[in-house]
């Protein structure tokens, strides 16, 4: 029942085989590339604390860039940690206007979750209390939750790498922030039901 | 007691489901994002001459304020700086290709590859010497067109917007 954290199928595995299929020569490949990992790189541009219209750049920009470099790209099965990484850098570019004295690498930390009280106000009661109890976890987890939520298990190491998190802190373990967010749900008891 | 170096068990990925739940519905992916993400990097591979869509009371590209599915495209016209194009889809006549679709089309370019990119891939043909061209058999849903000219190496491809057949 539970999956195994070896599944051969998760959305990374999936999205490197389309990519290498793409610089193998199959360019209708890459479709299947934006379809598979879109809504990742779009809640992990969201999740940076980017308006919508400028996270749509961002996800587009970072497909651009692929194309670009596909060539150049050492490792094609970590291409979704790749775009993670860069639809990162870009929504932070992009927040910051034109400004170029800062180099790319300077990442900066995440901002906690924010949902827009039109969205709030459209969650389910129980929607409503899982929030609560995230809203309560450290800006990092919250990114990163968030973030891995979209892929699929086996995909959990590579992506906490991508968003700066070290490999060991979640791994095929737990991690600190799953941790955290099962304790906060589990001493509430609006949360069980 | 848990911690955080147990492995994660059923609770961890249901708990993530809800997270997933949650920021799905709340912040949902803009439902054409993928779809203009694709368009922009052909755009981008083409180096290509964007077309205009003509018509706008047939207007029924995928646009950021769309929130309805667009309602199926009968004849639209595309227009760029060196042709034009026009196009008219119809559902495909016989009853085991009722799901099809055709496209008639007429391009001001004789002789141009005329090239109809659908979700199932992509399909050419030339335009004859009027620059008619049929293309059949091409799925419902969003299509783009993208018109080389094989004669003159110079020009540029023209690629329209993504419309819906």
């Amino acid at each position: 029942m539970t999956p195994t954290p070896t599944a051969p199928d998760g959305l990374g595995t999936l999205a490197g085989r389309a990519f290498a299929a793409y610089r193998a020569g199959e360019r209708e490949r890459l479709s299947e590339l934006v379809d598979l990992v879109t809504p990742v790189l779009w809640n992990a541009a969201r999740s940076q604390g980017g308006a919508p219209a400028m996270c749509e750049d961002a996800v587009q920009t970072a497909f651009l860039q692929l194309v670009d470099r596909a060539d150049s790209i050492q490792e094609p099965a970590a291409v979704l940690g790749w775009l993670v990484v860069v639809v990162k850098r870009e929504v932070w570019r992009l927040a910051r206007g034109a400004r170029r004295e800062f180099g790319v690498d300077e990442v900066p930390e995440a901002p906690a979750q924010q949902l827009d009280p039109e969205a709030q106000s459209i969650l389910s009661e129980r929607q409503r209390v899982l929030w609560k109890h995230v809203s309560t976890l450290s800006p990092r987890c919250q990114e990163l939750l968030r973030v891995i939520a979209f892929a699929d298990r086996p995909d959990y190491a590579a992506i906490a790498e991508s968003l700066g998190m070290p490999v060991g802190s979640i791994g095929p373990t737990r991690g600190r922030c799953l941790q955290k967010l099962r304790t906060t749900l589990g001493t509430d008891p609006g949360w069980a039901v | 007691m848990t911690s955080h170096t147990d492995a994660i068990d059923a609770r961890d990925i249901a708990n993530l489901g809800h997270v997933r739940d949650l920021f799905a519905h709340a912040d949902p992916v803009p439902s054409d994002l993928a779809e203009r993400v694709k368009f922009a990097i052909t755009v981008h591979a083409l180096h290509a001459e964007v077309a205009e869509l003509m018509d706008s009371a047939l207007l029924t590209t995928r646009g950021a304020e769309a929130e309805v599915e667009p309602t199926p495209t009968e004849s639209v016209t595309f227009t760029a700086a060196s042709m034009s194009l026009m196009v008219t889809a119809a559902p495909m006549d016989s009853d085991e290709t009722e799901d099809r679709v055709r496209v008639d089309g007429w391009v001001t370019t004789p002789g141009a590859r005329v090239e109809a990119v659908t979700s199932e891939g992509s399909s050419s043909v030339i335009s004859d010497a009027n620059g008619r061209f049929v293309l059949d058999d091409l799925p419902h849903g969003p299509v783009h067109f993208v018109v080389t000219d094989p004669g003159n190496d110079d020009t540029r491809p023209v690629i329209t917007p993504t419309i819906q057949i």
